[in-house]
């Protein structure tokens, strides 16, 4: 299954002029009432494509989150303080897509610098998701989620901060993968909290997502924190192990549901579960905050108007004008966490927090360690809840990150995770997701497409008018 | 009384073809915001890539610093707001820095003298900020270049000390190569701290002094500011623990903003660059660089062939020189006679930009073949400076542009020939005793030749060319 398109169909989308002008006014339909783009230009893209290396992603088109580099496009990372700039470079993970002959079609809405879990905090506008309107789509990678879910694309290009892929794709009942940290290069994704973020996939379709990950996946010279990964298991022999949490809490009956779903659909696959606990679990929130606030307090340090982006109008020396422009460019959400960081990060003071949450997280890489000697992956829900309401009856920012607990931990250990749809409750997705050893992407995907044999993908909210397609 | 303690904090920019965290070129006085691209600008989403090159020319430093390498090095982010750094955090290396412990010597006024080095650090240049006219503009082509920090202890005793150890510092990373070392134009920079305190109290209250355009400036500067630290203790007043700006045009050191200091620099580790631990294959490609330091060359120039300070200085101080000096000796030259040309007549020759040491118009051999002619009275000490000449414009060996260009004492071939002929024909007895066989008459007409020239002419040409005018070939 691919969306609703065969690969073919999405191929003629990007054909020739007339497909693409077409194109584009679809896109523009379908994306009035969802707002999951916050640039659409289909020639602009087509034009940008630098080769035709891959049969299987040439002419296929896709959407990148506005906060990773695609030269000639906007770059705003969802924040007024750049809401002028264009990028001049492509993203390392772009350019290979572009490459491969996959046609971006613009940009996609998102959490301010991927601060957040509802899309409801970027600058711009708050995308909906195509599930119901009333609904978040998830964040930071709202936008990338919406516009895959309502079939505009067949994948996206979203960043994993924190579970910024995996959680809007559970909200939209599509897949997300977080990648190993290292083995997708972060050049051009505009840098939140730069140890614990990967690019990452949002598609609806697995095999999509391996083709799109074996594409973007690799070193990248101008990132030196890639490298070159021996993909662990590519072949599957005998039943894999399953672990589990054995007191895991939190979850909404909804989600339950789903996770027992899930199990089931393990046990009929012959595959063995095994509990356990991760004691560090409980300290991953604080730790991850703690850490994720002192990179980001160093990481937005340059956005200051003076080079490019916005610039507040003051005539006031550089100082104060600095000052202003970071005062009117950023939302509460970012400078909260700025501040934070820097608390964290002061002399005297990194003991008690910084270099404790580092602590955590060593432990925490440990446990895994100690889990993966005896488990093949990891199962965990994505998100205690489901697509919450937007606006003022949805979650406050405090609770959504506490509800962040199920992701932050392969980010904290930089561990691959690829989170799946496992059925629908209430009407709406439920997401689960598999943790896997290092480099085990491969055999996360391939796990994955057995339980959606088991537990097939939903029909997707599909938004793509087929009329005007029809049209000629 | 008081004992004084001066460490310094040196800046060199290394020698890299491109800026240490992207492949911009790295160069002085182009126009601005010419060397830039999205990393150097710190544009949303880029990284760091360090540069090898710098790498290796950091470990190489604090080899010829005798410091402790690190086995694993790591960067950290020095945070703070200032346009001229794009990102507002500096790159650079706090908890483990490529060298420590090391110690380098050079010759204080009363003797050999050992300075300890704390750290030796690398890390990215800032851009440049110009103010005026109520504008600030900004120019980053320096920014991103490689930097290169030496941090000493606090070891001298004096600003002169502090010069001469700064002096021989920009020898050595000369003739290292991993700096041009041109503190005018800010490639190697210099920032002091000084503390006074009564005789056998350690260390007293630490004062900074920035803005030390050359190697003078810091003993001024430290002069000045030792002078008045010791009368503020005299006197009993406190000294505050602050940064001061040296200003040249009033001598004296002025406090620095105070803005300005107090930063809280919330260092932690650069997440964008993995650690490097070098191999050995780096470790030996580095060790493989390293050359003679300069004092080295100094002690073995005194020792060897028993120059003078001064003159072994000078040879040793500069590479490309004391290469010129070594490759002479082998040659067959007097070292001596050699030195003293090289600091004579080659040195005036470059200073008039017609030979250079690095780029040869006149190579060893040739001026080693010169000197040993001129130690030899083939050619007197004037025509050997003329010959040298001759070998810096165009090249050629000493023996051909002798042959070539007879040498004359002032006078050409043709003017020597004419004069010579005015002499036989004035002479004719003389002339016609010689051709007899009385070789002793040939001295009345060189006589008449020194006479005419005022002793100008030289002698071996006279002779030679008077000979052939009368028609008497003595090897014959
Ligand atoms: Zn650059």
């Amino acid at each position: 299954m691919t969306g609703i398109r065969e690969l073919s169909q999405w191929r003629s989308l990007t054909r020739d002029g007339d497909s693409r002008a077409r194109y584009q006014r679809m896109l523009q339909r379908a994306d009035r009432d969802i707002a999951s783009m916050l640039e659409i230009d289909v020639e602009k893209g087509f034009s940008s494509v630098l080769g035709q290396n891959s049969p299987h992603l040439q002419g296929i088109p896709f959407s990148v989150k506005d906060n990773i580099a695609l030269s000639g496009f906007s770059f705003t990372c969802g924040s007024k303080i750049l809401e002028p700039l264009v990028s001049p470079y492509h993203a390392g993970a772009v350019q290979k897509l572009l490459s491969a002959g996959a046609v971006p079609v613009g940009k996609a809405n998102m959490d301010e610098f991927g601060m957040g879990s509802s899309t409801e905090n970027s600058a711009f506008t708050v995308t909906r998701n195509p599930w119901d309107l009333d609904r978040v789509p998830g964040g930071s990678s709202g936008g990338s989620a919406a516009s895959v879910a309502a079939g505009l694309v067949p994948f996206s290009l979203g960043s994993d901060t924190g579970g910024s892929v995996r959680q809007p794709a559970a909200f939209c009942g599509i897949y997300g993968c977080k990648p190993t940290y290292g083995r997708v290069s972060r050049y051009g994704l505009a840098a939140y909290a730069s140890s614990l973020e990967t690019i990452g996939i949002l598609s609806a379709d697995i095999s999509m997502m391996e083709q799109v990950f074996h594409c973007i996946s690799g070193t990248d010279e101008r990132d030196q924190t890639t490298w070159e990964a021996v993909p662990a298991y590519q072949d599957e022999q005998g039943s894999p192990t399953a672990a589990v949490i054995s007191d895991l809490e939190g979850m909404d009956p909804e989600i339950r549901r789903g996770y027992e779903r899930t199990l089931e659909a393990m046990k009929s696959l012959g595959w063995k579960i095994t509990e356990v606990s991760l004691k560090s679990l409980k300290y991953a929130m604080p730790a991850f905050y703690t850490i994720a606030c002192a990179e980001a307090s160093s990481n937005l340090a340059r956005y200051t108007g003076i080079r490019y982006g916005m610039r507040h109008s003051t005539s006031a020396a550089q100082e104060e004008m600095v000052r202003m422009t970071r005062e009117e460019g950023f939302s509460a959400e970012v400078k909260l966490r700025v501040l934070l960081g820097t608390y964290v990060l002061r002399s005297g003071f990194q003991d008690q927090y910084y270099l404790k949450a580092q602590k955590i997280r060593t432990r925490m890489k440990q446990e895994f360690d100690m889990m993966f000697s005896q488990a093949d992956v990891l199962l965990m829900p994505v998100y205690p809840v489901q697509a919450f309401k937007a606006g003022d009856e949805g979650m406050t920012p405090m609770q959504q990150k506490v509800a962040d607990r199920y992701t932050l931990p392969a980010n904290l250990a930089g561990l691959p995770a690829v989170s799946f749809p496992a059925g629908i409750e209430s009407g709406l997705p439920v997401g689960m997701q598999l943790l896997g050893p290092s480099c085990s992407e491969e055999r996360l995907f391939s796990l994955i497409r057995k339980l959606s044999e088991v537990i097939p993908p939903p029909e997707l909210p599909v938004r793509l008018g087929a009329e005007e397609e029809a049209d000629d | 009384m008081t004992d004084v303690f001066i460490g310094l904090e040196i800046h060199i920019q290394l020698l890299t073809r491109s800026k240490v965290f992207c492949s911009c070129p790295s160069g002085f006085g182009e126009e601005p915001n010419l060397h830039v691209c999205p990393v150097c600008l710190g544009y949303p989403g880029v990284l760091p890539a360090l540069n090898r090159r710098a790498l290796e020319f950091a470990y190489l430093t604090g080899l010829a610093l005798k410091c402790t390498m690190a086995k694993r090095i790591h960067f950290d982010r020095k945070n703070y707001f200032y346009p001229d750094m794009a990102k507002n955090y500096q790159i650079s290396q706090f908890h483990a820095p490529v060298g420590v412990h090391g110690n380098m010597d050079f010759d204080a006024e009363d003797g050999r003298k050992t300075i300890r080095i704390h750290d030796i650090h690398l890390e990215e240049d800032a851009g440049k900020m110009i103010h005026g006219s109520g504008k600030s503009l900004l120019d980053y082509n320096r920014a991103g270049s490689s930097l290169l920090e030496i941090v000493t202890e606090p070891d001298f005793r004096s600003g002169r000390e502090a010069e001469l150890f700064l002096q021989e510092f920009r020898s050595l990373v000369r003739t290292v190569g991993v700096c041009d070392g041109n503190m005018e134009e800010g490639s190697l920079r210099c920032d002091a701290n000084v503390s006074v305190n009564k005789p056998g109290k350690g260390l007293g209250t630490k004062v900074e002094i920035k803005n030390l355009n050359s190697s003078r400036f810091v003993r001024k500067a430290l002069e000045y500011e030792i002078r008045r630290q010791s009368r503020l203790l005299r006197t009993g007043r406190a000294i505050i623990q602050e940064t001061r700006l040296w200003d040249e045009k009033r001598t004296r050191t002025e406090p620095m903003r105070s803005k300005e200091e107090a930063l809280d620099y919330r260092y932690f580790p650069e997440p964008d660059l993995p650690p490097f631990c070098p191999d050995e294959q780096f470790i030996t490609k580095v060790a493989d660089m390293l050359t003679e330091l300069p004092i080295s060359r100094y002690d073995r120039y005194r020792e060897t062939w028993e120059l003078n300070e001064e003159t072994a200085r000078y040879l040793a101080e500069d590479v490309s020189r004391a290469e010129f000096f070594e490759q002479s000796v082998e040659q067959g030259a007097d070292a001596k006679l050699a030195a003293s040309w090289i600091k004579g007549e080659l040195t005036k020759l470059q200073a008039k930009g017609e030979f250079s040491f690095s780029r040869r118009t006149v190579d060893p051999q040739g001026f080693s073949s010169l000197l040993r002619l001129t130690d030899a009275g083939e050619i007197t000490a004037q025509q050997a400076k003329e010959v040298l000449q001759v070998m810096a414009e165009t090249g050629g060996d000493p023996q051909t542009i002798i042959k070539e260009r007879v040498i004359t004492g002032g006078l050409d071939e043709q003017q020597l020939r004419d004069l010579a002929s005015a002499v036989i024909s004035q002479y004719p007895d003389t002339s016609a005793q010689i051709q007899g066989g009385n070789m002793k008459a040939l001295g009345f007409l060189m006589g008449s030749i020194m006479k005419e020239t005022g002793g100008a002419a030289d002698p071996k040409a006279s002779r030679r060319i008077l000979l052939e005018l009368l028609g008497i070939d003595l090897t014959k």
